[in-house]
């Protein structure tokens, strides 16, 4: 071994024995837990019962109805996430050199702790004192306060819940989609122009292609966190009401420390991270590898 | 694309646009203020009102003397202190390798810290339960520190990288030429130009784990309860303690804002760059 390996062996191995003990480890037990009976009061006494936990896990109605769910919250909280950070930042682009109070504001949710948004966002919903409806009467759009029950109404309330989630990350959004927006040249879109391509059709023939590495990583980075969600929804209903709001993660979360079943649970916990890895290994092969290749 | 004149219609339309969308996404923030400083019976008033009748301290009074708070406010900040110390001091050794001695090992180790990033933390939580529980670190500060550990090292790791790839070779060799080994180049001419990034990537290591939630749910019980935790609970144990948890939710979260207001321009930069780079 040569000097220099000797050198990057000793600056690297702090950092893989911590990812070692405290990440790979642990998904190893994960994984070897999945295949075991356990009781969370007793551990050592397991007993191997193969593939039934997965079994278990993937008829069971609740936590297919917990995965349905954490679908549709991904896909309407990045929807709209994506949608408004978007349009922010093609305003903000816009302005140019004018926007820098603009974004300076619009970036303040980020430092906002998940938590805060989530009681925040309760508060502003919940019946009776929820300021937002008492808003809506006024502007109009409903005839009195208790028109809209968001965050107790079973058929609406996994939409009401992402209301936070959609005002912490809409500015992540578009603070990225900024940073791309101003690596356009400006002599690509000057020249558009001077074809005779009108604004709508720059856009749509000169930005959003040019765009579409930095929407991919937007999509994807976004998307993932938006699936592992836990506290925001957790603070605003504890997954109510009757399991309305329950997401993937949470309902892991209950058969873990409410029903004591570490077998199951570290099934679900094997599944959702067989998906999550797919997901990386699309953001990797599409994304990441030709930046840091 | 802003010379021609007839463009003032619209870049007045832009502005307008512009000014209403960062307003409504300031409001909610500025309503908890607002709420916070009022009496703690005016909170709970039908219908609400946005700004306080009467200002009144009544809702910080009663969280700062509460037996719980100020001692969870201590545990964060212990816990998010060490968490970083912890974090960094063996993140920016392994960045400045897998940036600057590029060999295969690295690349597979940056990878896996990529991918850890993806791992949801309730999927860790469970494992990480059984082995700090075999390892009496359940409800203590060391075992928090280790599960915040896990999710802060592979953000510090990526966020150090970027920083790193902009410090040309040369540094090196030129100190190496004037007759440092290796590790004393490393620690007296690399680390000293990388301190702004190393203060950002701490920055964010902290705010990390002082906002951290489902992992103090889970490891901690009574001795070790973090601030996320018991702001949280104002909302079951104590009924719908609006005002308090107002106030708790404001102590808790205004420092980070500032700090980060103040350091903005570096916390862009630290965010996006790891989708866009440069």
């Amino acid at each position: 071994m040569s000097d220099e390996d000797r050198f990057v062996l000793c600056m690297l191995a702090p950092a893989v024995a911590i990812l070692g003990v405290l990440v790979a480890y642990p998904v190893g037990l994960l994984i070897f837990d999945s295949f075991f009976k356990v009781d969370t009061i007793t551990p050592h006494i397991r007993e191997w019962v193969g593939l039934q936990n997965y079994f278990d896990a993937l008829t069971s109605k609740r936590v297919v109805e917990s995965a349905l769910r954490t679908v549709q919250y991904t896909v309407f909280a990045l929807f709209f996430e994506f949608t408004f950070g978007f349009c922010a930042a093609l305003l903000f682009s816009a302005l140019a050199g004018q926007s820098r109070w603009h974004r300076t504001i619009f970036a303040l949710p980020l430092m906002v702790p998940p938590i805060v948004a989530g009681l925040l966002w309760r508060f502003l919903l919940v019946g009776n004192i929820g300021i937002l409806n008492y808003g809506l009467v006024r502007l109009g759009l409903i005839s009195d306060p208790e028109a809209i029950a968001w965050l107790s109404s079973e058929d609406i309330v996994i939409y009401s819940v992402s209301f936070a989630d959609i005002w912490l990350t809409t500015s992540f959004v578009a603070l990225v989609s900024y940073a791309g927006l101003t690596n356009i040249p400006k002599d690509l879109l000057e020249a558009a122009r001077i074809d005779g391509a009108n604004a709508l059709k720059r856009f749509w023939h000169v930005t959003l292609p040019l765009m579409r590495p930095v929407i991919a990583v937007v999509v994807i980075v976004r998307g993932v966190d938006a699936a592992k969600t836990f506290d925001l929804i957790w603070i605003q209903t504890q997954g109510g009401p009757r399991h309305a709001s329950e997401v993937f993660s949470m309902n892991i979360y209950q058969r873990m420390v409410r029903f004591g079943d570490l077998g199951e649970a570290s099934a679900s916990g094997t599944l959702f991270l067989i998906v999550m890895m797919g997901l990386a290994a699309v953001a990797y092969w599409k994304i990441w590898r030709p930046v840091h290749a | 694309m802003h010379r021609a004149p007839r463009l003032n219609v619209s870049g007045v339309l832009i502005n307008a646009a512009a000014l209403v969308l960062v307003l409504s996404y300031a409001l909610p923030y500025i309503y908890l203020l607002m709420t916070s400083i009022k009496p703690a019976a005016d909170v709970q008033q039908i219908p609400p009102s946005f700004f306080p009748a009467v200002v009144s301290f009544e809702n910080f009074r009663e969280v700062l003397r509460s037996s719980t708070l100020p001692r969870a406010f201590v545990n964060s900040l212990i816990v998010a202190v060490l968490t970083t110390a912890l974090s960094l001091s063996v993140a920016v050794p392994a960045a400045y390798v897998a940036t600057q001695y590029r060999r295969r090992i690295t690349t597979i180790f940056l990878l896996f810290a990529l991918v850890t990033r993806m791992v949801p933390s309730v999927a860790l939580g469970v494992p990480l339960f059984q082995l700090l529980k075999s390892l009496g670190l359940l409800d203590t500060i060391p075992g928090l520190v280790l599960a915040h550990t896990s999710a802060a090292v592979p953000l510090a790791l990526l966020l150090m990288s970027a920083f790193f790839e902009g410090v040309p070779k040369e540094l090196e060799e030129a100190a190496r030429m004037d007759g440092c080994t290796r590790f004393q180049a490393f620690r007296k001419i690399i680390l000293p130009v990388m301190t702004g990034g190393i203060a950002v990537t701490a920055l964010f290591t902290f705010i990390t784990s002082w906002n951290e939630f489902l992992y103090a749910l889970l490891l901690t019980s009574e001795a070790t309860k973090t601030a996320p935790i018991v702001i949280a609970e104002y909302n079951s144990v104590y009924g719908l303690a609006w005002g308090a948890m107002t106030a708790a939710a404001v102590l808790y979260s205004l420092p980070v804002i500032i700090v980060t207001l103040a350091l903005q321009k570096q916390i862009v930069g630290g965010l996006t760059f790891g989708a866009v780079k440069g």
